[in-house]
């Protein structure tokens, strides 16, 4: 495996990088209403795709930008157009 | 052993002899020699013994796939004799072997193979229980081959370079010749890597003619000479591949010869596009006795005659099942070797002109016949040739088999780039079915035969490479196909799995001495799948992992299950392809730290430097790591610590406030200008991950410190969870760009009043206010009023290049004041006294806010900031059966706890935090996180400390601070 | 010779209707728990399905070490049952699970490092399970190719010396409980992929597999990696855990060298000889979620650096093999032991992460005290999956883990 990522500032770059940040799910909810069920289901809770998904990295060793990816967890390959394969 | 000279094809240079030790003996080989053909030149025939049998064992393929030949050189276990260059003055030993390899008082286990069946180990040993221990020492000390001593100190030298390619084209032979210069042709940066000292592969030791008037030889030594020219390559020998990755990452190492500056060098090339160019080794023959000194293959004895000038025996028997086998049997024969019979696997499909040629040289020709035994306890003497069905039976007396199955594709590198392989009938290989993007395939591991079509497949391969670093290869491409579609295609591959045989000594993999009976009663047992018969009969797990029983394993298997086609399914491939050293992988020392602006001067003044974390800091300025007089100094006079590693940032911009108030408990909105405002940060646990101060320099402009520990996360972190906001905001770390002196004491001020015509008084920069100043008119200074240590303190931030000159200039001024250099223990001495936390220290992972009793940090009032952490905070404001921090004191004074004792009664309630004899209490303290119930104030505490035998400790929770309660002197 | 030899886990048995229990994974785990419900809970309609071949994930992928000296209370208990067990199961499954009680060195690089190590030696030493704290001397007294000079990248300042762990052979502990459990009849199906689970009215009812469906009330989640994309997918019960690739590798076999296993947490590495002489040696994870176990050059590059210096005898010799596995981490490094929380007859035994080897014969005996009972023992409770959105994480690493993004 040599992971390799496409970072938006710095083009494609070695994958070590970069920092994972996590399966994507969406904006921080609003507090209001929000369970300990529900919070940790936004915090802790992942769907361990094993196929394409959607993620977030951080290029920390670059520009430090975040962004999201379509990676393919089966063979750690970015994908270009997931909608397409998925 | 008298060497065949005047042969054009030859590597050694018969001018240059070389010396070296074995067995106690000087023997003499020439430059160009491997360890191995040395020794075969000085007549030895028995180069170790096996693991398990303690069987003899020699010279099989000159490349290395298994432990028959693995040496110790020069104190280096496991070096392999077939593949390492000769060099003057090497000292050479057998391994495994108790006496010599010629007599090995342990050759009785041969005959013990009867208590060994495979998995043995496993039904035996253990009954009763109490042999085991005792059957566990033996068992160590069969294993292992090699030997090492806890002091050994590797010689030469490493290196690494990480070069980048359009094109890698793994594989020096025809086909990767061919590609790399297709490849070169099209302007592309090509890397040619190959394992053997020089290009050619297998056309290098053959005399056979290419069709133009030359031998194969010849032609590509021209080819060679060509390619050496092209600027566009950059050549590799003597550098076999390791490793092969996705995103085309190629890993390999390159042994250095005499000229180059390393013994060895580590390589990892990023390239564009890989041509996998590897070509083919040689089945391994399964019938009785297979691995007898005296049995080899096909390349072996003609490269051992052509490059090495030395016939590899008297009387020759060849076993074979592919042309190469008889090319090799005319060639040896006109060498002088007599060749008493050649028997071919093959019923038919053999180049006419090689039957002709044996013809002519009257040499017995057996269609459909193969080696079912070699004779001879410790070399051989006598092979018996059976027909296939084995009806038929006939011996000869002689002293070398020639025995090979076919061919195998080197497929390493594809397997490990993730190609996928099937089996394919016609040739009988493992053929890459679907090659991942940008690996192209070329040459003999296709099944290709021919000189010139191996050739034309490495140029389409090279093209097609081309192709992929976005050269517009179409014209040529369509040439190279239609070059390659008019040569001859692949030959059949010859089907035979094993020789009719009877006996229990068919070696399928040598390193470990795994036998077909082996690998039958492994079947017998329900181990059906090929990778569960490998992990119970250990084939293909030993030194030379798959090359040897690699293609052997899964043919039988799936013979065996009844259906070849269907069921044939590669063995695993795992890096490192060539078994490598530690220390050509480790290269040179990577060691990264950072050092702080003045860590020199604390050097010189005693300082004791640790790493911590990234850093590297003084913990403590004398032999006394109690730091007595440190901590004193500060508590009396004046201390300078050198606190350069905080996390330092400027956070700017329109939404600077909105970002604080994102990852900040506290409500950022509420700092006034002037002031420091202490707060924390959670993570969405509401566990503690950093602390620090806050202060605005100027409107939506904010400069604020983190944990030494948190700085390097610290701007991730934030950007993280602001991600989806879309805010104007800037960030910069400016840990490295400040240092920080805390300059704490009594006599602070005026040390700082002296260098600075500033009013430092408390007036006018009082407790918990921020100043920016000028010390010496010369170095801007950014001051905070803290008080972490419990003393009047300034916290100095100067520009890192400032950061010398301002601490000679404290140190000199200070001298009147009593000033002294402290440390990190000193400091965390201090701070324990005024119950300041550490995170990290008093708070794990799983500690929250409320836990170190920081809960009032926290600003419940602004949820529409969704403050990370502050749900949780919410959720776990008021829950139970909590480790809550505490202070306490010892009963017995006389007897501080160590740091990490547990608080027990008849469970564990916690843990001691830190503890120290506090000289200004002169009482031990300490703080320990314990269950909340054990949490109020007069608590008794019983501790329990490792290696106490029961005796434990007695503390009694007590209010915090324990050292100025009032904080008056941080107000001073 | 040997008479008519039987296969070691029964003859192949066609897959049934109905079983009383359903585990998915044939690895130590889910083969653990089939071993135990038979033999001791008279449970023996079982069925163990797995995708491959049993032992196939993290079971045949570990370095097989095995030691009781975790952190806290709920841990060290469950560790300290399963390093008992191993004498206990060789004697049982008639089979040589060759455990070599070799002793574990955790080394330790600083002053504080010795301090948090103390916690663990008291902490083991209050449950009874011999555990010291020992200095760098002691150290290389009991690993003399230990490199304990102070000029280093971390200098060794000591070690928590663990004298009751040890090394087992993994392969053999697969082999012996699938053996075990079929004895008592328990029918272990290879190649036979799971691919649905059937509820109704809050209740597992079925399982789906490639071979047929199966009735059952009870199934067990014991898929390694493999398990919380199968709670999601099939249930729709996401789980806490991070699938990552974890890295080991061994070098040539060696004569004896090393007497016990040496560890490092800064050094990020971990080496032990095997009984085949060879070091295996590991630790290594790479952040980011996958089901590869694919390899990486980064690491065996790293791993031969950390050695060069922990051990440098070992510069001369060879690494032969690199693999990975994966590890289900959970954000703070403890299990999922769980069951008849929102499904009736859903169990869970997954986010081992690298502990699920030295845990397994504990855990298997607990978990199937769980399904015949319904009632979760008093060992498994800390292990709830509710305990995460408690924010009671179980402290069984003290530092703030830094492969999950919320830290």
């Amino acid at each position: 495996m040599a992971l390799t990522l496409t970072c938006p500032v710095c083009g494609k770059r070695n994958g070590y990088e970069f920092r994972y940040g996590g399966e994507e799910k969406g904006p921080r909810p609003d507090e209001a209403g929000i369970t300990p069920r529900s919070w940790c289901e936004y915090v802790h809770m992942n769907q361990c795709v094993a196929g394409i998904q959607k993620e977030w990295w951080c290029h920390k060793d670059g520009c430090g930008v975040w962004f999201t990816t379509h990676r393919d967890t089966t063979c750690n390959l970015e994908v270009d157009k997931p909608e397409a394969q998925s | 052993m008298k060497r065949l000279e005047k042969l054009s094809t030859l590597r050694i240079n018969p001018a240059k002899t070389l010396h070296f030790k074995y067995k106690n003996k000087n023997l003499k080989g020439l430059s160009g020699d491997t360890v191995a053909t040395a020794l075969y030149a000085s007549g030895i025939r028995i180069f170790g013994r096996s693991l398990k049998y303690h069987r003899p064992r020699g010279l099989y393929s000159l490349d290395g796939e298994s432990s028959n030949t693995c040496m110790q050189v020069n104190g280096i276990p496991n070096v392999c004799a077939e593949t390492t260059l000769l060099a003057d003055g090497m000292e050479v030993k057998a391994q495994n072997v108790a006496g010599s390899p010629e007599t090995d008082l342990k050759g009785f286990m041969d005959k013990l193979d009867w208590a060994m069946p495979a998995g043995f180990y496993y039904r035996t040993l253990h009954k009763p229980a109490r042999i085991w221990p005792i059957a566990l020492k033996q068992v160590r000390k069969a294993a292992g081959l090699g030997k090492i001593s806890a002091e050994f100190q590797m010689p030469g030298k490493y290196d690494e370079i990480y070069p980048k390619a359009d094109v890698c084209v793994i594989g020096g032979g025809p086909a990767g010749m061919s590609a790399a210069l297709a490849a070169a042709e099209n302007g592309l940066r090509v890397i040619l890597l190959e394992t053997r000292p020089w290009l050619g592969g297998f056309f290098d030791y053959r005399t056979a003619q290419n069709g133009a008037g030359l031998s194969l030889s010849q032609s590509v030594r021209q080819a060679a000479e060509q390619l050496e020219q092209n600027s566009n390559v950059r050549i590799f020998t003597q550098t076999p591949v390791v490793g092969v990755y996705n995103n085309n990452l190629v890993t390999a190492f390159q042994k250095g010869c005499e000229t180059d500056y390393f013994d060895e060098r580590y390589l990892e090339i990023r390239a564009t596009s890989v041509v996998v160019a590897t070509g083919c080794s040689e089945r391994p023959l399964l019938f009785e006795n297979n691995e007898r000194p005296g049995v080899m293959q096909i390349g072996c004895a003609h490269r051992l005659a052509q490059t090495y000038g030395l016939l590899p025996g008297k009387q020759a028997v060849f076993s074979i099942g592919h042309d190469l086998g008889l090319e090799a049997a005319l060639d040896l024969f006109d060498l002088g070797l007599e060749v008493l019979c050649v028997a071919d696997i093959r019923e038919d499909g053999q180049d006419p002109a090689l039957i002709e040629g044996l013809q002519q040289r009257n040499i017995p020709f057996l269609r459909g016949w193969v080696a079912t035994r070699a004779h001879g306890n410790k070399t051989l003497h006598k092979v018996t040739l059976a027909t296939i069905p084995g009806t038929l039976r006939k011996d000869f007396s002689c002293d070398l088999l020639v025995a090979s199955a076919g061919m195998t594709p080197l497929t390493g590198p594809l397997s490990l780039a993730q190609a996928k392989l099937a089996f394919e009938p016609y040739t009988g290989f493992f053929i890459p079915r679907q090659l991942p993007a940008k690996i192209q395939v070329a040459g003999r591991l296709l099944g290709l035969n021919h000189p010139a079509t191996i050739e034309a497949s490495g140029r389409l391969a090279g093209t097609l490479a081309a192709g992929d670093c976005g050269v517009s290869v179409e014209s040529r491409l369509k040439e190279a196909r239609e070059k390659l579609n008019q040569l001859p295609g692949p030959d059949q591959g010859s089907k035979l799995v094993t020789a009719p045989v009877q006996g229990r000594k068919t070696f399928i993999c040598f390193d470990e001495d795994t036998t077909v009976k082996n690998v039958k009663q492994a079947l017998a047992k329900g181990f059906d799948a090929t990778e569960l018969i490998k992990r119970f009969t250990a084939a293909g797990t030993g030194p030379g992992q798959g090359g040897i029983p690699g293609h052997n394993l899964p043919l039988f298997v799936a013979q065996y299950h009844g259906d070849i086609k269907a069921t044939a399914m590669p063995t695993t491939v795992r890096a490192p392809l060539v078994p490598t050293y530690i220390a050509t992988y480790a290269g040179s020392n990577h060691d990264m730290c950072k050092r702080t602006p003045v860590h020199d001067s604390q050097k010189a003044a005693g300082g004791v430097i640790r790493r911590i974390g990234v850093w590297k800091r003084a913990r403590y300025f004398s032999k006394d790591f109690s730091c007595r007089a440190e901590i004193e100094n500060v508590r009396k006079n004046v201390g300078l610590l050198d606190a350069s590693t905080l996390g330092k940032f400027r956070l700017w911009g329109p939404d600077a406030l909105n970002a604080l108030q994102r990852v900040y408990a506290s409500d950022m909105s509420r700092i006034t200008n002037g002031k420091v405002k202490y707060s924390a940060m959670c993570n969405d646990d509401a566990c503690i991950i950093d602390d620090g101060v806050v202060v605005k320099r100027a409107e939506n402009d904010y400069y604020f410190t983190t944990s030494t520990a948190r700085a390097g996360a610290t701007v991730e972190w934030i950007r993280y969870h602001t991600r989806y906001d879309g805010w104007n905001f800037h960030m910069v770390n400016l840990t490295d760009a400040f240092g920080v002196i805390n300059m704490a004491g009594p006599n602070a001020r005026k040390v700082l009043a002296k260098v600075t015509d500033a009013d430092v008084s408390d007036d006018a920069f009082p407790y918990a206010a921020y100043r920016e100043f000028m010390i010496k008119d010369t170095i801007p200074v950014r001051s905070m009023r803290l008080g972490f240590v419990g003393e009047l303190s300034f916290e100095l931030h100067v520009p890192s290049s400032y950061m010398q000159a301002l601490w000679d200039l404290l140190t000199e001024a200070g001298k009147e004041f009593g000033i002294r250099h402290f440390g990190l223990e000193a400091q965390n001495v201090l701070r324990m006294e005024k119950a300041h936390l550490i995170i990290g220290s008093e708070s794990e992972q799983r500690t929250t806010l409320h836990d170190v009793g920081l809960g009032f940090l926290w600003s419940r009032d602004k949820s529409e900031e969704k403050t990370v952490g502050a749900v949780a905070l919410r959720q776990t404001e008021n829950q139970e059966a909590r480790l809550k921090l505490v202070g306490f004191k010892m009963e017995d004074p006389s007897r501080v706890p160590k740091d990490g004792s547990i608080i027990v009664d008849n469970r564990i309630r916690g843990y001691v935090c830190i503890a120290r004899h506090s000289f200004a209490l002169q009482e031990p303290v300490g703080l320990a996180l314990v269950d909340a119930p054990l949490a109020g104030e007069g608590t008794r505490l019983q501790i329990y400390e490792d290696e106490c035998n029961g005796q434990h400790l007695y503390a009694t929770v007590v209010p915090t601070p324990f050292y100025d309660p009032e904080g008056k002197r941080i107000r001073m | 010779m040997f008479g008519r030899v039987k296969p070691l886990w029964g003859e192949k048995s066609s897959l049934k209707s109905n079983y009383d229990a359903v585990i998915i994974g044939g690895g130590l785990h889910g083969l653990a728990a089939a071993y135990f419900l038979a033999r001791d809970h008279n449970m023996r309609n079982v069925a163990v399905l797995e995708k491959r071949f049993i032992g196939f994930g993290g079971s045949g992928r570990n370095t097989a070490i095995v030691r009781a000296n975790q952190r806290t209370q709920e841990n060290v208990p469950l560790y300290k049952e399963a390093l008992a067990l191993w004498p206990v199961l060789t004697k049982d499954l008639d089979y040589n699970l060759m455990f070599f009680n070799c002793g574990n060195l955790n080394l330790m690089h600083s002053e504080a490092a010795m301090n948090a190590a103390r916690m663990n030696v008291a902490t083991a030493q209050f449950h009874g399970v011999e555990s010291h704290l020992i200095d760098a001397k002691q150290c290389k007294e009991l690993v003399p190719a230990l490199n304990i000079l102070a000029d280093i990248t971390y200098p060794i300042f000591g070690a928590m010396y663990h004298p009751p762990g040890g090394i087992l052979r993994h392969d053999a502990i697969v082999w012996g409980l699938a053996k075990g459990a079929a004895e008592h009849g328990v029918h272990v199906h290879q190649q036979t992929e799971v691919t649905g689970i059937g509820v109704e009215n809050g209740k597992i009812v079925s399982v789906e597999t490639d071979k047929g469906q199966i009735k059952t009330p009870r199934v067990l989640n014991a898929a390694g990696g493999y398990s919380a994309a199968l709670s999601y997918q099939m249930l729709g019960i996401k789980l806490p855990i991070s699938v990552l690739t974890i890295q080991a590798m061994v070098t040539q076999p060696l004569k004896p060298l090393l007497n016990h296993v040496v560890s490092s947490g800064a050094y990020h590495a971990y080496a032990n000889q095997t009984l085949k002489g060879e070091i295996a040696t590991g630790a290594h994870m790479d952040s980011w979620p996958n089901y590869t176990t694919q390899t990486t050059a980064y690491y065996i590059k790293h791993q031969a650096e950390a050695l060069a210096e922990m051990l440098p005898c070992l510069r001369g010799v060879k690494f032969m093999r690199h693999w990975g596995g994966l590890a289900d981490m959970t954000p703070d490094m403890a299990p999922i032991m769980d069951g008849n929380d929102s499904i009736e007859g859903y169990f869970m035994d997954c986010g081992w992460g690298y502990f699920g080897f030295k845990s397994c014969a504990a855990s298997g005996k607990y978990m199937a005290q769980f399904m015949a009972s319904g009632n979760c023992p008093n060992m498994l409770k800390p292990f709830s999956l509710r305990r995460f959105e408690q924010h009671r994480l179980m402290g069984e690493t003290a530092a703030v883990v830094n492969y999950t993004p919320d830290n």
